[in-house]
């Protein structure tokens, strides 16, 4: 071995890689080098520093925070990939449920039946009294334990816990319901699925040329977006902000997005909206904006190119 | 590294099942060391914990590209390593490690003075860290913090196993200058 050798050696010996040949070549240059065994020294010392640094945990907080992240990530993908069954197997899986509720039914039958059952005020299969109420917004009620159902005719049942249980039932786009969710969006009670779930009522039944999306929902949108810490939730804002019809609230709210938020995914979907919103509207600052991302070289590939492409397809 | 392989590997299918408790489970045996990464990459626990729900979003999103060549827990530092790496060609702050961004290690259980100097002692390593190409710093914290062998940190980065050795030694040798640097300059100052 040979001084200059010494730190591939020492390093190998350091992450326990060196072998036994290996580390008894370096003791033997060691025994009869003072150098280079001040130099070992020092490469152990620095070795022995990193250590101090100790390890950040996972707070309870972030730990929360991520497995609620994660199951709204599993749910989405299930959505996703949901393969409609063959229409024979369907006939067969009727049949065959049919036949188990046939069968139920006769035995409950044959036993007298099921005992009468009171209707609780908190049933979420029956109105509660009062059903088709919201409380007053204005005195900023404290509310909770927040359950949606969507109506097969397109209605959106909400049921909370305020001084009591309510539930409320109505379209998305009726000023009360519209109202409700945009009043729960801003709770920072809810956890992360609940928010996803209150910007899905929000947006799901809107799209290119419907009204306006209300004020009082783009605001909390764009509030959502611009505070909230978890980046999924955030995409999602950017997502239903984008499914309505752009006004200059909307605009600002996706360009400050796009000049801000940390999330790459986000800002793709900032850029995304902003490209089809200048597309029917050439803003100036939104091109301004686009121009900006397409060139910067510190931006994420994906939303450079796409801020690039929009640019291109605007007929500026 | 915790996990054995084929655990690790029906997590993974579990995953691709659809099964939530996978990724939870995944979540349990592999955030601390991936937060601990990101967070020795990044410049502040915030965006490191960012970085770290995109790691598992992405496993959500790719478990049918795992592919087997590499460890389950290799294929997911790839993944942070990748993550990060965008992160910082987005985020230029990466770079500044503040000392408040180090933490408070008040619950330890030592002195004042101790504590001060502990904490002094650690904004060092994390600014000596950062002063390092992310090249070096990525095989670095993954050989001292992480115990990887060269040939799990070879898979990781994609790169060669030689190449691996000399990007620590680099570190290693530019660290030491530093060190001995900051020695230098603590014993003028008192």
């Amino acid at each position: 071995m040979e001084c200059r050798e010494l730190t591939d050696y020492a390093v190998d010996r350091l992450l326990g890689e060196a072998a036994a040949p290996e580390r008894d070549e370096l003791e033997r240059h060691l025994a009869g080098c003072g150098s280079c065994s001040r130099e070992l020294a020092a490469l152990e010392e620095t070795w022995g520093e990193l250590g101090t640094d100790r390890d950040d945990p996972v707070t309870p907080e972030f730990r929360v925070r991520t497995l609620e992240l994660l199951e709204d990530e599993m749910s989405r993908r299930r959505i996703r990939e949901f393969h409609p069954r063959k229409r024979a197997l369907r006939i067969f899986a009727q049949a065959a449920a049919l036949a188990v509720a046939a069968a139920a039914g006769f035995l409950v039958a044959a036993r007298g039946g099921f005992p009468a059952r009171p209707v609780s005020a908190g049933s979420p299969l029956e109105p509660a009294a009062g059903a088709n109420t919201a409380p007053d917004l204005a005195v900023n009620p404290r509310l909770s334990n927040v359950a949606y159902r969507t109506e097969p005719d397109g209605r959106v049942g909400i049921e909370f816990d305020s001084t009591t249980r309510h539930s409320v039932l109505g379209r998305p786009e009726d000023p009360q319901i519209s109202r409700l969710l945009a009043y729960l969006l801003s709770l920072n009670v809810q956890t992360a699925g609940e928010k996803s779930r209150a910007i899905e009522l929000v947006s799901g039944h809107s799209g290119p040329g419907a009204a306006e999306a209300s004020p009082d929902v783009v605001s909390a949108l764009g509030a959502t977006l611009k505070r909230d810490r978890n980046p999924g939730v955030r995409k999602k804002a950017a997502e239903a902000l984008a499914s309505f019809r752009s006004t200059p609230e909307i605009r600002a709210a996706l360009l400050d997005a796009l000049a801000s938020d940390p999330n790459p995914g986000v800002r793709l979907v900032a850029v995304e909206a902003l490209a089809a919103s200048a597309k029917e509207t050439p803003d100036p600052k939104t091109i301004q904006s686009l121009r900006e991302k397409a060139f910067d070289p510190q931006e994420n590939g994906f939303v450079r190119a796409r801020a690039a492409s929009a640019l291109k397809a605007i007929d500026l | 590294m915790a996990g054995g392989l084929i655990d690790d590997r029906s997590l993974l299918e579990r995953i691709r099942r659809g099964d939530a408790g996978g990724a939870e489970e995944l979540f349990e045996r592999y955030a601390p060391a991936l937060l601990r990464f990101a967070s020795r990459m990044l410049s502040d626990r915030e965006t490191a914990e960012e970085v770290t729900q995109e790691v598992f979003v992405k496993v959500i999103s790719r478990a049918h590209q795992y592919d087997g060549r590499a460890a389950v827990s290799s294929w997911l530092f790839a993944i942070a390593a990748n993550a990060c790496r965008d992160r910082k060609r987005h985020d230029r702050r990466a770079t500044i490690v503040p000392l408040e961004a180090v933490g408070d290690l008040s619950a330890s259980g030592e002195g004042a003075d101790a504590r001060l100097e502990s904490r002094q002692r650690r904004a060092a390593v994390r600014q000596a860290l950062a002063s390092l190409s992310d090249e070096q710093r990525e095989a670095l914290v993954l050989a001292r913090y992480h115990g990887l062998p060269y040939a799990e940190i070879s898979k990781v980065l994609g790169i060669s196993v030689g190449a691996v050795k000399t990007r620590i030694f680099r570190a290693v040798e530019t660290l030491k200058a530093r060190f001995s640097e900051g020695e230098r300059s603590w014993n003028a100052a008192n």
